[in-house]
């Protein structure tokens, strides 16, 4: 199985400027870690067979772990669609809150548009001061406050 | 008495100095491990009445982190003394003011209110950077183990560890690279 993806290629041939897509193969093929291909990767109980592929990996991913989060944003630092990740809806959606994470942890700025600083430090009023995060927020349900009580009764 | 034994003694009685590096640290929950040693609750002579605590320097103090959107949530409160003197400053704005302000009010409120309580606040050294004067860090003889690990920046590893590191996503046949 060989993927292929498509880069915008500009050249010129005398004086007309050619603007083609070239097929190229992706460079994350030959890497690539699926849990059909690890032999004794041991599922827990209740799992369903048809799942994703980050669910079959079953890795504890943290907001800290940049190497695996990288590689589902684009060059912008722009969460994929999930067309493109080809994630369930509940990865997809931990994932994109990580990746957040991250960002306002400061620790993809690399990954950032164009017109960013691209240091954490030069970040405008709180923002310029390290936060971390607790994942097990992100699919908590928010608590009412004593007031919010009263309102929402 | 065993070599080991004299040295245990001798860290029981002696002032010890440890030193905490506060990168990206919570300060609310290293406040209650820098008061175990600046109260020497660590040591099995402790007694409220024994004057056995540490001293502990703190250094980084500027690059703590709180947690999620605490920064611009977090209130500090103070009152003048006169009517109307009450103001509530962010946690943001203190450490704009002063970095070693967050830390030391978080020791301090981890602390029971008594008499005691100032005089063991004197031997906690804060500093915002790594510039420890020299005569602070000679006694120096212990370092306290950090409670969050320091996260690292992408842009920090190296570019080929980055691209021969596994991947879990690959791209569809379609895909259009940005
Ligand atoms: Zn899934």
């Amino acid at each position: 199985m060989a993927l292929l993806a498509r880069t915008v290629q500009e050249r010129k041939e005398g004086s007309t400027l050619v603007v083609e897509g070239v097929n190229v193969p992706s460079p994350r093929t030959e890497l690539l870690i699926r849990a059909e291909n690890i032999k004794d990767l041991v599922q827990p109980e209740g799992t369903p067979k048809e799942t994703c592929y980050m669910c079959a990996l079953g890795l504890d991913v943290k907001h800290t772990d940049v190497l695996i989060l990288s590689q589902f944003v684009r060059s912008d630092g722009c969460m994929l669609p999930r067309r493109i990740t080809g994630l369930c809806r509940r990865q997809q959606k931990k994932i994109g809150k990580m990746v957040s994470m991250a960002q306002k942890a400061g620790l993809m700025i690399n990954l950032t548009p164009s017109f960013c600083k691209k240091d954490p430090k030069k970040r405008f009023g709180f923002k310029k001061f390290n936060s971390y995060f607790d994942e097990t927020t992100i699919f908590q349900k928010k608590k009412l406050t004593p007031f919010e009580h009263i309102k929402y009764r | 008495m065993s070599a080991a034994k004299r040295v245990q003694q001798w860290a029981t009685f002696a002032r010890t100095w440890h030193i905490f590096d506060c990168k990206w640290q919570d300060p609310y929950q290293s406040a209650d491990l820098i008061k175990k040693y600046l109260m020497g609750m660590h040591k099995p002579i402790y007694h409220p009445m024994n004057d056995c605590g540490d001293v502990v320097v703190c250094i980084n103090s500027r690059d703590i982190a709180l947690r999620g959107d605490e920064w611009k949530k977090r209130a500090y409160f103070h009152h003048t003394g006169y009517p109307g003197g009450a103001s509530w400053t962010l946690a943001w704005e203190v450490h704009n003011k002063d970095p070693t302000m967050i830390i030391k009010k978080a020791v301090y409120r981890s602390m029971k209110g008594n008499l005691q309580r100032r005089h063991t606040m004197e031997r906690l050294l804060i500093y915002p950077d790594e510039e420890v004067p020299e005569d602070v860090l000679q006694n120096v003889t212990n370092q306290i183990r950090q409670l969050r690990l320091v996260p690292t920046r992408l842009d920090h590893i190296p570019e080929d560890e980055v691209r021969k590191f596994p991947k879990v996503m690959d791209y569809p046949k379609d895909y259009v690279y940005k």
